[in-house]
């Protein structure tokens, strides 16, 4: 197991160099640059080029390139070029938010999935079957951004529930949660259904039958738990998904985030702000992935055989 | 204590919390900021590049500005400029403290003018030789060459007075952690992106008079949130989350007037709304194709069924507020349709059967860039049809707004839709400078003899008159050569609760700044 880890954690290295290439070059070939937000109007012509060498803007990109990932190398994501403050000051600010929603998200979807999946195995073909899987399909093609302000329209303007935006306390988490986790569910709900259906025609269920134990019994001691093993692949890769599908969601309900961070910088093309971000959030993509395999490693030997 | 009395003792506190609740809640206030001032990174007048309306309640400055533009007393009492411009003093207000305790006096303003050495923002004093302190509440400027535009720099946001001793010691940390001005509040914390919660200054009796209120302000405590999705904002007002939008967005501005315990107040603005012509470009190289276009818009039907009759339109480039944008009636750029149609003839461009013009063969077609948000869309094309209307067939392409800054440098745009916020008429020179061609100087205008009359306002005047005289010619020579048509000067719409705060119908500002947010009252 230890050895299956240390070469799982290795293959790391490669895929994040690709990746920080691959933000760096897409964020320095978006037109338009950070310097046209610090200029005021009344500032000379000249002050331009006092800011572009100020922040190193003037060098080559490889050079810039260099010198960034050095200094993310050594845990210094840099300073924000319009923000004006450590990057790593602003992520720290912003990440517990992103990581709360997330998780909740998290938690609610596979909560709400297996559960849903379950119910839908067990009532294969049947109309409860049909209701949760029509509902399901419906939830999970419905973009985060519509249905967070569906979500307010309802519960916040109509029905005066919860709070329209803002962060302040757990009842303005709540329908952020829903949004996000909504589309989780569905998957998990889905996904649940299919595994469970294929390790029901098992052979060795059989021989349990034939034991006289219970169907019911069966079903969630032992069919669920090989049918758990896709599901929480898919969970894994969901953390990654979830941190950066929240993106929007966290616009809509002016939630402090990540994602607010990230559309800002954008806008502003601050790019050491918006390049620890997207960093972050292929981060979190990539560890999600690990601790889905390692989890899967755990629960099956044949994975650990495998690589 | 048992379990039942320790319930009962909980309940009735609770219940007691209630009761009081809205006398307590009564001297609050939640506030949310314009969509552009969404993000400001710090406090620090001196440093920040940008900042927002609560700079304004933290930090006094030396004069005021009011709806008119004129500058009144704030910190400085009076001041007196010398016949050569070269040096200015001022009498500065007595009795005036700091929010932690320091005196405000002329070593004060001695100690702060250096700040700014080395900033971005050194633009602002760049004209100040040395700061002398004449005594206890005086000071003189002496200045390196004239600067007519002192005043101004005073009053804006970025000549916010800090505290000197702690400005040094808190170093970055200053307009982060704590801010320290004379402002009738106090900063109590500040999460950027996210909220800035104030607390008010019961010291306060130095307000500007340019407000009913110069005496501490009636709210206790402001929080202002950041809400960067306009939807979510106006939804927070309609169902008390917020109690005031410092700019409703003129899509919701309808919605705002359809409820019944929501008001709107109009601050006259700083924007501007015009289109630009390309003088670079065919077909608007001939002055007469570039006068026939911006003779074709309709800036009252824009003004009436865009904006449903809200703000005022434009026939100049600079806010009406502004001296200098008080030209000649002939400079001045009015609808007159059948003057561009003669004058489209004249430039050899013949009406054709399907309503575009044709020359040489060649159909009137050109490009129309504008940004993608929906109230620029729906404005350009209004202008596509003003223009068809006289045989100009404009195509519209729309661009993200963190893009169009860098197409405009292409130098490809023919004509452009679009506005700035400023009230200050060097703008003129920001746009139409030949040294910066492509962007800001989108209309590629590079004429001699602007460029005199651009020096001669820029650096040329000795006096405030001088200045204004100046810029009153540079302007309207811009506007003869019609780089340029004006559209569209907006308001800015302040939306609140009634039943939560009162408000003035009028505010003697030219922005949401501290003197409006003062006569902010709580409902009794």
């Amino acid at each position: 197991m230890l050895g299956y880890l240390i070469r799982r954690v290795l293959l790391l290295i490669p895929v994040f160099l690709a990746v920080s290439v691959v933000i760096f070059s897409i964020i320095h070939m978006i037109p338009g640059d950070p310097i046209d937000n610090l200029l005021k109007i009344g500032a000379g012509p000249d002050q331009r080029e006092i800011i572009t060498a100020r922040y190193g803007l003037d060098k080559p990109l490889v050079v810039q390139y260099w010198i960034w990932l050095s200094g993310v190398m050594q845990g210094d994501l840099g300073t924000a070029i319009v923000a004006r403050r450590p990057v790593a000051d602003l992520i720290a600010q912003a990440l517990p938010h992103s990581l709360t929603l997330g998780l909740c998200a998290l938690a609610f979807s596979s909560f709400f999935g297996i559960v849903l999946g379950t119910i839908a195995a067990l009532n294969r073909d049947r109309w409860i079957d049909q209701i949760i899987m029509t509902v399901v399909l419906m939830g999970s093609t419905i973009p985060g951004f519509w249905l967070g302000l569906l979500l307010i329209l309802v519960f916040s303007v109509w029905l005066g529930m919860f709070p329209v935006s803002g962060a302040r306390d757990l009842s303005s988490l709540v329908l952020p949660v829903l949004t996000v986790g909504l589309g989780g569910t569905a998957l998990v709900a889905r996904v649940t259904r299919v595994a469970m259906i294929e390790a029901g025609q098992r052979d060795f269920l059989m021989l349990l039958h034939a034991k006289g134990m219970r169907p019911l019994r069966i079903q969630l001691r032992h069919v669920l738990r090989h049918a758990l093993i896709p599901v929480v692949t898919i969970l894994s890769l969901r953390i990654g998904w979830i941190l950066g599908g929240a993106v929007t969601v966290e616009v809509v309900f002016a939630r402090p985030g990540l994602g607010t961070l990230l559309i800002k910088s954008l806008n502003q093309h601050d790019y050491p702000v918006v390049q620890a971000c997207l960093l972050i959030l292929a981060m979190a993509v990539m560890l999600g992935t690990l601790a889905g395999d390692i989890i899967q490693a755990a629960m099956d030997p044949r994975v650990r055989a495998a690589l | 204590m048992t379990l039942g009395k320790s319930l009962m003792a909980a309940s009735v506190s609770i219940a007691a919390m209630i009761t009081m609740a809205p006398a307590v809640f009564a001297q609050e206030a939640t506030l949310v900021f314009a969509s552009n001032e969404v993000g400001q990174p710090t406090y620090n007048p001196v440093k920040a590049t940008s900042l927002n309306v609560a700079s304004s309640l933290i930090f006094d400055r030396l004069v005021a500005q009011d709806a008119n533009r004129v500058y009144h007393p704030h910190l400085a009492k009076s001041w007196e400029e010398a016949e050569d411009g070269m040096s200015w003093i001022f009498h500065l207000k007595q009795g005036v403290t700091f929010h932690n305790g320091a005196a405000f006096n002329a070593q004060t303003v001695a100690d702060w003018i250096p700040m700014f050495d080395g900033t971005d923002n050194a633009y602002l004093v760049a004209a100040v030789e040395a700061v002398e302190v004449v005594d206890e509440h005086t000071v003189k400027f002496v200045m390196k060459h004239p600067d007519p535009n002192l005043l101004y720099n005073l009053a804006s946001a970025f000549m916010g007075v800090p505290e000197p001793k702690s400005f040094a010691e808190m170093g970055d940390n200053f307009g982060v952690t704590d801010a320290i001005g004379t402002g009738p509040y106090k900063m109590q914390s500040f999460a950027i992106g996210e909220q800035t919660v104030l607390v008010r200054n019961e010291d306060y009796t130095w307000g500007s008079p340019l407000a009913e209120n110069t005496g501490p302000a009636k709210f206790e405590y402001l929080t202002f949130r950041e809400i960067a999705e306009e939807s979510t904002a106006f939804l927070e007002l309609k169902t008390g989350g917020v109690d005031m939008l410092l700019s409703v967005p003129a899509d919701f501005v309808p919605e705002v007037e359809k409820e019944s315990d929501l008001k709107l107040v109009s601050v006259p603005g700083r924007e501007l709304v015009y289109m630009v012509l390309n003088v670079v470009k065919e077909p608007f190289t001939d002055i007469k194709v570039r006068k026939a276009a911006a003779l074709a818009i309709n800036q009252r039907e824009i003004l009436d069924n865009i904006y449903s009759g809200i703000g005022q339109v434009a026939d100049t480039f600079l806010i009406s507020a502004l001296p200098e944008a008080n030209v000649a009636d002939e400079y001045r750029i009015a609808y007159n349709p059948d003057k561009a149609n003669a004058l489209l003839d004249e430039a050899g461009w013949e009406m054709g059967a399907d309503g575009v013009r044709m020359k040489d063969g060649k159909p009137l077609e050109v490009s129309l860039w504008t940004q993608s948000d929906s109230v620029f869309r729906r404005l350009t094309e209004v202008v596509q049809a003003q223009l068809k209307a006289v045989g100009i067939n404009g195509q519209i392409a729309t661009f993200d707004s963190a893009m169009i800054r860098d197409q405009y440098k292409s130098g490809d745009q023919q004509v452009a839709v679009r506005s700035y916020i400023w009230d200050n008429a060097d703008i003129v020179d920001w746009f139409f400078g030949a040294d910066r061609l492509g962007y800001p100087n989108i209309s590629m205008f590079d004429d001699p003899k602007a460029e005199d009359l651009r020096a001669a306002a820029m650096t040329g005047s000795k006096s405030s008159a001088e200045r204004i005289a100046n810029f009153t010619v540079y302007h309207e020579y811009v506007l003869s050569q019609f780089p340029v048509a004006p559209i569209y000067q907006p308001v800015i719409s302040v939306g609140y609760n009634t039943s939560r705060i009162t408000l003035p119908d009028t505010f003697n500002a030219p922005a949401v700044s501290a003197t409006v947010l003062m006569d902010m009252a709580p409902v009794e």
